[in-house]
């Protein structure tokens, strides 16, 4: 099925209660059912259009116009379109996003502890690899921080934008996502780094089978990383996270980029500033980069490309 | 911000110890092992990249996890508290000052953040001013462009995430630009040094005098 506007949050809460939670307990320890009532805000509101120019935008016009007509905004909200008119990657990079492809934006309210907002970009590239995986992409990956890949080419990529609200100065996260799905052509400049799921599989995609299984594990993750912050706090809390957390755990487990040479830059097509092996992510999710010369780096922002 | 500055007594203070006198702490709570002692030579962090890390100063252990903290200026290592050695420490107690050795730009800055407003990092982070602030800079420079507090001037990228970061402070002008695009910045670090408009002859002032009376010494 391929008509984003019969997703509904009534179905979403089905979805996640009669095949994710019980395909997570199956896969975990922790308390799944605990952590998906955290998570459970994700998707409780969904406006879908047929077109938008940036979803990212509309989440914007949407805070504000709650906001000015006296409204609450809904935290968790999706906004979802078939099409994309003036999507754009960083640094005003091109993305098309054509019918075909999934393309949104959820708004979280900035209710995270500083530690653990720093892992909020991991979130969005767990939860589409999975999915990917489950929908048959066993070689689905994803490279820091969180752009996923199939066979070396970009499947999907995330952003993440803060937004103050202009009325009552709330925070927001906007977290918006483009995905590869049904869409099979790419502009020129696109063709060889890009590629869809459809591409990859050989055959279309249920876009709205997809979409919810995507939406599910936002919701799983979402609500991890709020019951790890509950548990942490309510161990003492403390200046750092101790040990491993479980989002870098199991981005670790789906993640090629470890171990492989990588350039290196804030903005590594325009300006790549060096080429070193990844040897680890951080507890805080930093990338730790050994250079030729022995030396490290540790870098919390920029981007890599495999050499 | 006095309009009247004693140019000698600062001129003084700075031909007197010609220093900056950088205090050490503990990054957390744990179990210290100086590395140095008083006087030992300490590198700051080097390299095209900043990646070659500074000398070791001290091993910190807490729950059978050890970190190394090693210096980021240049300098000798001034006083410590070689008392604390094996001891238990809580987070932010000092544990020893590098007396760091300043160039003259070093000190014109230094003069200068007396006098600006500082608006510093609010996280470990890289900066770059948001597009509206970096297309009047473009245009104009910096000492043209005025900021007051709400204006979002600055964005703060962590992990693909892009956090406008909202300037509260004095109104004036960006006189002092402290970051790099690309290059990370720590927290607390600052990021710019505002002045308000009428003082900037001040602030020129200032920077004249210490260059010509700093090159009269050289």
């Amino acid at each position: 099925m391929n008509d984003l506007s019969l997703l509904t949050p009534s179905l979403l809460d089905d979805y996640v209660t009669s095949v994710e939670q019980v395909w997570r307990q199956k896969q975990t320890d922790l308390n799944s059912d605990t952590v998906f009532r955290y998570g459970a805000y994700v998707g409780s509101a969904i406006h879908v259009f047929s077109s938008l120019d940036r979803a990212m935008d509309t989440a914007r016009e949407h805070i504000s116009l709650q906001e000015k007509n006296g409204r609450p905004v809904v935290n968790g909200s999706l906004i979802l379109a078939s099409s994309l008119s003036l999507s754009k990657g960083r640094f005003s990079r091109s993305w098309h996003a054509p019918p075909g492809g999934l393309w949104g934006c959820l708004i979280l309210a900035d209710t995270f502890l500083p530690i653990f907002r720093n892992l909020i970009p991991l979130i969005p590239g767990i939860a589409c690899c999975e999915a990917l995986r489950r929908e048959g992409a066993s070689s689905a990956a994803i490279r820091w921080v969180n752009d996923v890949l199939l066979d070396g080419k970009k499947q999907a990529g995330f952003l993440i934008e803060g937004f103050r609200s202009p009325v009552h100065g709330e925070n927001f996260h906007l977290l918006g996502f483009g995905l590869n799905l049904n869409n099979s052509s790419f502009p020129p400049e696109l063709q060889e780094t890009a590629v869809s799921l459809a591409q990859f599989l050989n055959h279309p995609v249920d876009v709205n089978s997809f979409t919810l299984s995507f939406l599910a594990k936002l919701r799983y993750y979402t609500g991890l990383l709020l019951y790890e912050e509950e548990q942490w706090l309510s161990r003492g809390g403390g200046e750092e996270y101790e040990g491993e957390h479980p989002l870098i755990k199991r981005w670790k487990e789906l993640s090629d980029t470890l171990g492989r040479r990588v350039r290196y830059g804030y903005d590594v097509v325009e300006n790549p500033q060096y080429e070193a092996v990844v040897k680890t992510i951080a507890r805080d999710g930093a990338l730790i980069l050994k250079h030729d010369d022995g030396t490290t780096s540790v870098e919390h922002s920029g981007e890599i490309r495999y050499c | 911000m006095s309009d009247e500055i004693d140019f000698d007594e600062i001129l003084g203070k700075y031909h007197s110890d010609p220093y900056e006198y950088v205090d050490i702490h503990a990054v957390h709570t744990g179990r210290v092992h100086f590395l140095v002692e008083e006087g030992s030579q300490i590198d700051g962090v080097s390299g095209e990249w900043k990646h070659i890390l500074g000398t070791p100063l001290f091993e910190i252990t807490r729950e059978r996890n050890s970190k190394k903290i090693t210096g980021t200026t240049n300098g000798v290592v001034s006083s410590i508290y070689s008392e604390l050695e094996g001891s238990f420490v809580e987070a932010g107690e000092k544990l020893m000052t590098i007396r760091h050795p300043l160039k003259k730009k070093e000190i014109i800055e230094s003069i200068l953040k007396e006098v600006l407003y500082i608006f510093p990092a609010p996280e470990r982070a890289k900066y770059f001013f948001s597009l509206d602030v970096q297309s009047r800079i473009e245009k104009k420079s910096a000492r043209e462009v005025s900021v007051k507090p709400g204006d979002e001037i600055i964005i703060m990228s962590l992990m693909k995430r892009d956090t406008p970061v909202y300037y509260s402070g004095e109104k004036g002008v960006i006189h002092s630009v402290y970051f790099k695009p690309g290059i990370s910045v720590d927290q607390g670090a600052p990021l710019i040094g505002v002045c308000p408009i009428d003082k900037l002859p001040l602030i020129e002032k200032i920077i004249t005098r210490v260059k010509a009376d700093w090159d009269k010494k050289d």
